[in-house]
């Protein structure tokens, strides 16, 4: 393409970049100002939210317990919806359409209406309020995406390769652990990826499922009912460290077994 | 980090509800003081589990959902909202006599006409609010805001901002009627009048309002931001900013307000009501935990002698004149399922105008 | 080891290290593995039995269930249930939404909400993602991916807040502006669609953009090359040949996006104004006030997902009439 094109094309990304960034970077410094509200002018400033995050246990449990949701969620989400991606994958049969919109259907009912019909049904099926409730509710929220992504990925997969390992004397279960689980490993990882946010971002399930114990975006939310204090910009951007460092980490590891992928 | 990841299995294991040295209570961030905490948990040896609720309907709704397990010793229920919880068969009546501290209670608010439903005592009163006019003191003066009818100020317009069914109330005051609408039970007609004229009146100044909004944090950061100049809210939520030393006040005008009182509650079928009774008496031992409370909550103690322990920043922030102070008269929930049943859809057609 | 025809890297990387090759021919030769093994894949209907098994359970369980429980409850007079007494079937939450015109308003609201965003969404997303793909070299390309996912780990709430600060009378914006000359009274763009959909967009763009960027990283640089031999410009080579090749992305992105923001809550809360009320708030509302009002709420929220499902349905028939395969 031209070079304008390319100047004009780079010009709106670096602006898309600045949209989503310039909040960040104000959540980030309203975390120093030494007031109880967020907000200009800031006439002090102050490490002390930070202080008090590390020292208070309620905070640091709640990222725990978010953190082990998450994982939990994130486990059982790509297992369940890459076996849900390998059976509508492949395949044509009648009803394809219909099972396969009522597999998306969490992704799209919004989140109070799911939460509260949710909420009910564990009721009815004896399941306590609590952890095991939570991951509940996330992973059948987070399956849809899995199964998405995993489907995108699997569409591509060449069939020389498990007839392949077929003809060589595998059976079907060698040769999705040696054929198509490796060939889905960048799939697992973005759909991995996506799991851990939507389960450490959501606040509705996990007010709803959860009990005594409060998830980060709980407590957050509980928090904020007294005002939005720098003290909830501050746990955010310690939040916002820990994932992006991670999220580096992660880039860095598969960079190493890198190939183009889709 | 690590330290909280070995206590992971504890996390998992979660913490039972029922169980002889737990207290369960469901309330609001910052209502009760962490010195508050610690001191009732080396007393009693009773551990309180606390869980933050921010809203009443969603405590509701939890509590609905949970019955008739609960996994609650004690609700904080605005005393307006009773009926709603005691129809529903949701919670168990006071038996004040085991609450040797019940007497430390102002009896404006523990004597007063919404406290006692069907001849029993539902709850243990510990904030109260009310519904007052904040106002932007760099732009507004004390003399323009002595009536309600500032908020239709047209030098105002669109820098105000009010919940909508708290102002449906105000509205009706304003107006000369009486927003409990209990004048009215028996003549369905006249308060479906009443409530039109007041949905009319606010449809008819829409263009005033910058924003309806729900939660305290909202209209905090509206004036931060100098989104609004004038607005209605709640006394807590302004308090902590006048107590941050932001160019706020508030004020009751000469219409008058509503206020509404927070109590503790005990619900039905409550695992660890014993447990539960200690705990009030508790609260209520001492009028510098009421004090402690208005500090972190910016809502009025209802124990006497609690305002003594204040600064006077923090006294200017949570208290009003004598002459503002007539003017308030307390939400009463006898007539609410006609009150809403009227107010919820105004409340749409306002919004939808 | 395998034959090789596509993808070498994959399957040598698969094979590798003999440990593991032992292990899984190991497995081979196990009696009890292959007992297990023929158990379960002894027959194709067994193979396709084990294959559907999980998802079907999981899907009538934890999705269906669930639905299938609130549109019942829409049926009822009553709910949550009060001490004593019965709940009776009834049409008079669905027949609600028709007889009160007043919900019309933010129900049509929303929905033409959600398509104007939608395009939006579309229209400011898209050179972001082609760009990504096409100019970006492709070994940087994830890490440019992670930086647009950032945002996205701070909470929706705390996010939102942000904007506030950022549009607000005594905001960053007007601050900036007011310093610089430019404006002598503030701009107010907080509480109108403005603001709402500022808030709204930086929701849906992570949705738009991930199947627009894979889509576009599909294209083969050789079919543009091969256009503008053939002495096309850059415009006809956009509308000939790459938008036409993206239009499976296109569809998916835009199918989520539309879904996903009908059902936004607390961003039109916090950032809309009085005049910009979605039908999202009328159902919250339903749940919030208790008492008999679930029924309603269930029955809305029934409404708007039919009607939101409808719509991307009939949308997706359109996209794929033209010939992607979207729907097969």
């Amino acid at each position: 393409m031209t070079r304008n094109s390319r100047v004009v094309l780079s010009v709106v990304y670096w602006a898309f970049i600045v949209y989503l960034f310039v909040p960040l970077v104000l959540m980030v410094t309203m975390g120093f100002k030494d007031s109880r509200f967020v907000g200009f002018p800031i006439r002090e400033w102050t490490f002390d939210w930070y202080v008090a995050l590390f020292q208070s246990t309620e905070i640091l449990d709640a990222f725990a317990y978010t953190m082990i949701i998450a994982l939990s969620t994130t486990a059982l989400s790509l297992v369940i919806g890459t076996w849900v991606a390998c059976f509508l994958g492949p395949r044509r049969f009648p009803g394809k359409f219909l099972v396969f919109a009522l597999a998306c259907l969490p992704a799209v009912i919004p989140g109070i209406i799911s939460a509260i019909s949710l909420r009910i049904y564990i009721q009815l099926l004896q399941i306590d309020a609590g952890i095991s409730a939570i991951i509940f509710g996330h992973t059948v929220h987070n399956v849809p995406f899995v199964a998405l992504v995993v489907m995108a990925r699997l569409a591509t997969l060449p069939k020389s390769q498990i007839e392949a390992a077929h003809d060589l004397g595998a059976d079907d279960i060698i040769t999705f652990a040696r054929i198509t689980l490796p060939y889905l490993k960048p799939a697992l990882i973005g759909a991995g990826v996506f799991c851990m946010l939507l389960s450490f971002d959501d606040f509705t399930r996990s007010f709803f499922l959860g009990s005594y114990q409060p998830t980060l975006p709980v407590l957050i939310f509980a928090k904020l009912r007294a005002g939005m204090s720098p003290e909830i910009n501050a746990v955010s951007t310690v939040v916002l460290v820990v994932t992006a460092v991670l999220g580096i980490w992660a880039e860095r590891s598969m960079r190493m077994t890198k190939r183009p992928s889709s | 980090m690590g330290a909280t990841l070995l206590a992971a299995p504890a996390i998992l294991r979660g913490r039972a509800a029922r169980a002889s040295g737990v207290v369960n209570v469901w309330t609001y961030a910052n209502f009760l003081p962490q010195e508050f905490k610690d001191e009732f948990q080396n007393d009693t040896g009773i551990q309180i589990q606390e869980r933050l609720v921010d809203d009443q309907g969603k405590q509701f709704n939890l509590l609905a959902a949970e019955q008739p397990r609960p996994t609650v010793d004690i609700l904080t229920v605005a005393g307006h909202r009773f009926l709603q919880f005691i129809d529903a068969g949701l919670l168990t009546p006071l038996d004040t006599g085991r609450l040797g501290n019940w007497a430390n209670i102002n009896p404006v608010f523990s004597e007063s006409d919404w406290a006692t439903i069907r001849g029993e005592k539902w709850g243990a009163p510990i904030l109260s609010g009310a519904e007052v006019l904040a106002y932007n003191t760099e732009v507004v003066t004390p003399e323009e805001v002595t009536s309600w009818e500032a908020m239709f100020d047209p030098t105002y317009e669109g820098q105000t901002a009010y919940i909508i069914q708290d102002m449906m109330s105000v509205v009706m005051l304003y107006k000369g009627y009486d927003g409990n609408m209990i004048e009215y039970m028996g003549q369905p007609d006249r308060a479906a009048e009443v409530v039109r004229e007041a949905r009319d009146f606010l449809i008819a100044n829409k263009s005033m309002v910058r924003k309806f909004y729900e939660s305290g944090a909202e209209i905090q950061q509206m004036f931060i931001n100098q989104d609004v100049t004038l607005a209605h809210a709640w006394n807590g939520p302004i308090s902590k900013l006048i107590m941050d030393g932001l160019p706020i006040a508030m004020t009751i005008p000469k219409e008058g307000t509503y206020g509404f009182v927070y109590t503790f509650n005990i619900p039905a079928n409550a695992p660890n009501a014993d447990n539960a009774y200690t705990f009030l008496d508790a609260v209520l031992a001492r009028p510098e935990i009421g004090a402690a409370m208005t500090r972190t909550s910016g809502f009025i103690s209802t124990m006497k002698g609690a305002g003594d322990h204040l600064s006077e920043l923090e006294q200017k922030a949570s208290s009003f004149t004598e002459e503002e102070l007539a003017g308030l008269q307390f939400f009463r929930s006898e007539a609410n399922d006609m009150k809403y049943g009227l107010i919820d859809p105004a409340v749409e057609e306002i919004k939808a105008a | 080891m395998i034959p090789t025809q596509a993808e070498p890297a994959d399957v040598t990387r698969a094979a590798s290290g003999s440990s593991r090759r032992v292990f899984w021919g190991a497995m081979l030769e196990n009696a009890a593995y292959t007992a297990v093994s023929g158990l379960l894949l002894g027959s194709r209907r067994r193979q396709i039995a084990l294959l559907a098994s999980l998802p079907l359970l999981w899907i009538a369980f934890a999705n269906v269930g669930p639905i299938a429980q609130m549109v019942w409850i829409s049926f009822l007079d009553s709910y949550p249930p009060r001490a004593g007494y019965v709940p009776q079937m009834t049409l008079a939450n669905w027949a609600r939404f028709f007889q009160e015109q007043i919900f019309l308003v933010p129900y049509f609201r929303t929905l033409g909400y959600a398509a104007v965003f939608t395009v939006a969404t579309l229209i400011i997303t898209y050179p972001v993602a082609y760009f990504l793909a096409k100019h970006v070299k492709r070994s940087n390309q994830l890490l440019f991916l992670l930086l647009l996912l950032i945002p996205f780990w701070v909470g929706e709430i705390v996010r939102t807040f942000a904007i506030m600060i950022l549009l607000g009378n005594n905001g960053a914006i007007n601050i900036a502006l007011r310093s610089l000359g430019l404006i002598d009274r503030p701009i107010p763009f907080m509480y109108t669609t403005f603001s709402l959909g500022v808030g709204i967009i930086y929701l849906t763009a992570l949705y738009m953009l991930l199947p627009l960027y894979s889509a576009l990283e599909k294209i083969p640089n050789s079919y543009r090359e091969a256009a503008a031999d053939l002495g096309a410009g850059p415009w006809t080579r956009f509308w000939r040949v790459i938008l036409p090749l993206s239009r499976e992305g296109i569809a998916s992105g835009c199918t989520l996006v539309f879904l996903i923001s009908t059902g936004y809550y607390a961003a039109p809360v916090l950032l809309g104004g009085p005049g910009t009320t979605v039908f999202a708030e009328t159902i919250a509302g339903f749940f919030h006030v208790a008492g008999d009002q679930w029924p309603t709420g269930a029955a809305f929220s029934t409404i708007m997902l039919i009607s939101a499902l409808v719509i991307t349905g009939l949308f997706l028939k359109l996209m794929s009439r033209g010939g992607t395969g979207l729907m097969k």
